[in-house]
């Protein structure tokens, strides 16, 4: 791990004039690609979701935000990813503290390892693996059939937001697990011994120190992983075939379908997602900012 | 009116010459042959010529048709170049290995071009002019005509085909189609499966699958409209099948799991509504694990046709008209068949009893196949999916 003040001295220099213009010229490839990969496509979203296929300016292009059927797949992906994101995001937590606690590199090192693999498999190749696991045929199904559960019979469907949640946490707690490890190995023993020292309980150590120390990166986590699971096509094409209707699939639908042909409808669904994103993000500064109040405080 | 031999026969070959059934220089012969004198022939065939023209150009007929002649022209241009007939498909390759023994004619584009999409031939024919012949689905063989990329043919076994799978005019025919039809793991399914009330059943929870989105795919697409068949709606009404889809799914019947091949495999989709030929080849690939019966729904499906199309611009115009009469002659049809698909000229071979009982033992009964309705109007294919783009929305949203 490198020390405190290896950081800090990279930074100092910065407000040096020279370096400050050496530091715009390295920012300039990554201020291409934002330009882009990022501004020029929204700009172009924004133009398509006002303009129908002919070329002239419309609003019809937004009027699914008047139907309550249009907006099912909307209703649809902000609970499966609320939901893959609270069970991906407190399984993967404790699983972090627990990698830490084992303070054994070697435990840490595999984790790690296998964390990136996992929180990558995903697509066709992870829903057919939920297929053949847990599908209405599926061995584990199967199993607990033979011994008398039927999970099927009890109106669980692995074709159905509850499905979703579990393949999706099946990537999402690794991912957990990868961005939370750093800030927790970043947690000082000495802190927790200089808390014990002035008497604190267990309790006041975590609620004064741990809590407020952790809740920026565990946010963060939680929200990287709540747009991971909003932006997720393949998994929930490749398992449901479209019958869950998701805001991407539907997305996929209108630009990429036999029948259906509207790339204007499709880029006002997409400005639909960016505005819901949006939110999410001023949601996060917002808790931030308080956050950052408890830590003054 | 007295019989007289001679007006009887001029008004036979007149009539057989503006049906299009012989061609020009046949219907010369004939009347010449009669012992008529050459202004009176003129006559006739200029009145006959008119009414011929508007009905099918460069028609030929099974009457007179000379193979021979078309044989060793198509043997002079030496190369017959192809494009989006790959060897896998439909048992093209069986098909290919008869022309070569047939008429040692090289077929060319088959590896740059054997996996084209329609509109990549279609592409490949306005833009790069190489291709002679191609088989497209139908609303592209239409396309084709109105674009002027196809140009008029009409083989020797014209007659066999049903008007609504051929144009008018000769510019493509279809070649062989699929039908919507029920493809049931036998050992997991314990009811008879014969039409689509059956699919109902308490006992089917979680147990029927389509093959897709049916906004996104065709296969699907088919089966929601065949299901509308047995349902009182049909080939100009889609809704009922939407309607029916939708029963299915508040039954908790339909399953969202995609009726693949592993899914039909491994048992996930124990009965699912897709191609015919589709059903037959995963049957044969399971080999009994599971057992799987591919049937048609006995109140009837819908089958969607490819069609063969002539390049405009065919460098080898006669190896493509030979192709057109490989293609549906006897053999190279009962190949298609072999291949699963049926041959646009099954009815034909059947009531001729050329269809061998082996072949005939492994596809659903024929008498099942009078039920399928083919579907080759684009208006009403335009007109039900853009139905079924806001109905089904209410299968899957509500």
């Amino acid at each position: 791990m490198s020390s405190p003040t290896a950081g800090s001295v990279a930074i100092a220099p910065a407000v040096d004039q020279r370096h400050g213009r050496r530091t715009a010229l390295a920012l300039l490839p990554f201020a291409v690609l934002v330009a882009f990969f990022l501004l020029l496509p929204t700009a172009a979203l924004i133009w398509g979701s006002f303009h129908d296929q002919a070329g002239g300016m419309t609003l019809a292009n937004y009027s699914y935000v008047g139907h309550p059927i249009d907006l099912v797949p909307f209703a649809n992906s902000l609970k499966l990813s609320l939901a893959s994101t609270i069970v991906g995001g407190l399984i993967g937590l404790l699983i972090a503290q627990a990698i830490v606690s084992s303070r054994r590199p070697i435990v840490q090192e595999i984790s790690t390892t296998f964390g990136s693999v996992a929180a990558n498999f995903a697509g066709v190749p992870l829903a057919f693996a939920f297929i053949a696991t847990l599908g209405n045929n599926g061995m584990l199904t199967v199993l607990l059939r033979s011994s008398g559960i039927d999970i099927y019979e009890g109106g669980f469907k692995l074709y159905s937001l509850v499905g979703l949640t579990i393949v999706y946490a099946y990537w999402e707690i690794p991912l957990m697990v990868l961005v939370m490890l750093p800030p927790l190995q970043a947690m000082k023993k000495s802190w927790r011994e200089a808390a014990e020292i002035l008497g604190a309980s267990r309790w006041q150590y975590m609620r004064s120190v741990a809590i407020p120390i952790l809740m920026t990166p565990f946010i963060s986590s939680l929200l990287l992983l709540y747009a991971n699971a909003f932006g997720a096509y393949a998994t929930a094409y490749g398992l449901t075939t479209g019958f869950v209707a998701l805001v991407p699939i539907q997305i996929s639908n209108l630009v990429n379908g036999d029948i259906t042909f509207d790339p204007g409808q499709a880029d006002a669904l997409a400005i639909g997602l960016a505005v819901i994103m949006a939110i999410c993000i001023g949601g996060r500064a917002i808790l931030e900012r308080r956050s950052a109040r408890w830590l003054s405080r | 009116m007295a019989y007289d031999p001679v007006l009887s026969r001029i008004d036979e070959l007149s009539g057989a010459f503006t049906a299009g059934k012989i061609e020009r220089r046949q219907f010369l012969k004939g009347l010449l042959g009669l012992g008529l004198a050459l202004p009176a022939v003129n006559l006739i065939v200029a009145a006959c010529s008119s009414a011929a023209a508007t009905g099918s150009p460069a028609a030929s007929g099974a009457a007179g048709f000379d193979l021979a002649a078309l044989t060793s022209a198509a043997k002079g241009e030496g190369h017959i170049y192809q494009t989006g007939i790959p060897p896998e498909w439909v048992n093209y390759q069986a098909i290919f290995d008869l022309w070569k023994t047939n008429y040692g004619i090289a077929i060319d584009g088959t590896t740059t071009e054997g996996e084209y999409t329609s509109g990549q031939e279609i592409d490949s024919i306005k833009n790069t002019g190489k291709p002679d012949v191609g088989d497209v689905g139908l609303s592209f063989a239409v396309q084709a005509k109105t674009q002027s990329l196809s140009q008029p043919y009409k083989h020797s076994y014209w007659a066999d085909v049903p008007d609504t799978a051929k144009d008018a005019d000769g510019y493509w025919c279809c070649n062989y189609w699929g039908a919507q039809a029920f493809v049931v793991n036998t050992d997991a399914v314990k009811i008879p499966i014969t039409d689509w009330k059956d699919l109902l059943d308490p006992s089917l929870k979680n147990s029927v699958g389509i093959d897709g989105d049916p906004t996104k795919a065709n296969d699907s697409f088919f089966a929601v409209w065949s299901a509308a068949v047995g349902n009182g709606g049909g080939i100009d009404n889609i809704q009922p099948g939407i309607d029916f889809m939708n029963q299915l799914q508040q039954s908790g019947n339909l399953t969202a799991a995609r009726a693949n091949d592993t899914n039909i495999i491994a048992g996930e989709v124990k009965v699912a509504i897709k191609w015919d030929y589709l059903g037959l080849a995963v049957r044969d690939k399971a080999a009994g694990a599971p057992n799987i019966s591919v049937t048609i729904p006995s109140s009837g499906s819908l089958a969607s046709p490819y069609a063969d199309i002539i390049s405009a611009k065919a460098p080898h115009p006669n190896a493509a008209k030979l192709w057109q009469e490989h293609v549906y002659s006897d053999a190279a049809q009962l190949l298609f068949l072999k291949g699963y698909a049926h041959p646009i000229r099954f009815d034909a071979l059947q009531a001729a009893g050329k269809i061998p009982a082996d072949l005939a033992a492994k596809l659903p009964s024929a008498d099942l196949y009078k039920k399928v309705t083919l579907v080759t109007d684009i208006a009403k294919i335009t007109a039900a999916q853009a139905t079924l783009g806001t109905g089904w929305k209410i299968v899957v949203n509500s």
